[in-house]
């Protein structure tokens, strides 16, 4: 009965994500809404993390599987992607290495400032 | 005989043995090229294509873990929520990081479609993959792009990152791990957080919380290369 209620909970909150994913005027997904949403409600203490339990850690430590079949569905779309698979190769992951580097470099950059800022206030 | 195949249980099954094998030779081989992932993937093609199974057969299990996807996201806060002083430590750098990132992500996709010639519809269907697909998918459409090739995109480059991470980890020489989550989950999405998960707690935990800023800076930043 734990499990069920763990999960019916993480479903549940799923459908939260994708109602107001509906109301809103752009689009964002429902998924990332509903990761928001569990975020909050841990934060502010109305959910526990026992609510979620060993459902939520069950997905969390067998992740990769779940894309399994997205990485399979490559295949349906070959008649599109083979006049342009090599262009489409480099341009996603030469445009993965340089957000990779950017990214890191960035974030590695202002963790120093913030240091230096907060070091220089202490002295 | 080959209908029993069309239940749902069967895209289900084989898609667990498949990962099961991929779990067992990555950990054999010790190396970040057999990555358990693709070896799966490998498994279902080949055992599809051997048998010469419909692919409609596999799609009526796949259907069932696809519905996983958006609940395997939502407890992603989970690890975020057990991070939170990392978090709030390193606020203004996840922020920016995802910002410059998001950025970098899209401008490399434009300035390298042009260079290789390829037409508006082919770019904006490339612009939006870094995100998670169901963003993805919306900005390509609403920016005149062909959803197939930006689902293809988002996986290529899920996987990329997912596969590349620990080489550009050693490549860069990034030694924080705040860096080197955010940096995983800006270019990767939910696909290479899956490896940030497997490094370490705190890489798990930003590479998370950076998918949800990317989509943001993505989404209100999009218009501005097209």
């Amino acid at each position: 009965m734990k499990y069920l209620t763990q999960l019916g909970l993480i479903f549940a909150f799923c459908l939260v994500g994708d109602l107001i994913a509906t109301l809103l005027p752009f689009a964002f997904p429902g998924s990332v809404l509903a990761m928001l949403l569990v975020l909050v409600l841990l934060s502010t203490g109305a959910l526990k993390e026992q609510h979620l339990g060993e459902s939520a850690d069950f997905m969390l430590r067998n992740m990769t599987f779940f894309f399994i079949p997205p990485g399979v569905s490559i295949i349906r779309y070959t008649d599109i992607i083979h006049t342009i698979w090599w262009q489409l190769l480099v341009v996603n992951i030469v445009s993965v290495i340089i957000c990779f580097a950017v990214t890191s470099w960035t974030v590695t950059l202002v963790i120093r400032l913030q240091r230096v800022m907060v070091g220089g206030r202490r002295g | 005989m080959v209908e029993i195949l069309s239940s749902p249980l069967f895209g289900i099954t084989l898609s667990i043995v498949a990962f099961k094998i991929g779990l067992w030779i990555s950990q054999k081989v010790k190396n970040p090229i057999a990555n358990p992932l693709i070896i799966a993937m490998i498994i279902v093609v080949a055992t599809l294509k051997v048998f010469d199974i419909p692919h409609e057969y596999f799609e009526e299990g796949a259907s069932f873990i696809l519905m996983f996807l958006a609940p395997v996201t939502a407890v992603l806060a989970l690890t975020i929520y057990r991070q939170r002083a990392v978090l709030m430590a390193s606020f203004f750098p996840v922020v920016i990081g995802t910002l410059v990132g998001s950025i970098a992500a899209m401008g490399s996709v434009l300035v390298l479609s042009r260079l290789l010639g390829l037409n508006e519809a082919i770019i904006a269907s490339l612009l939006p993959k870094s995100v998670t697909t169901a963003v993805a998918i919306a900005l390509s459409e609403q920016m005149g792009g062909l959803p197939a090739l930006t689902i293809a995109s988002t996986v290529i480059t899920g996987l990329g990152g997912n596969i590349l991470a620990p080489f550009m980890i050693k490549a860069f020489r990034v030694k924080d791990p705040v860096a080197q989550g955010v940096a995983i989950g800006c270019c990767s999405h939910a696909l290479g957080t899956t490896k940030a998960m497997e490094i370490g707690e705190v890489q798990g935990a930003m590479s998370s919380i950076s998918i949800s800023l990317s989509v943001i800076w993505t989404v209100l930043l999009v218009p501005l290369f097209l």
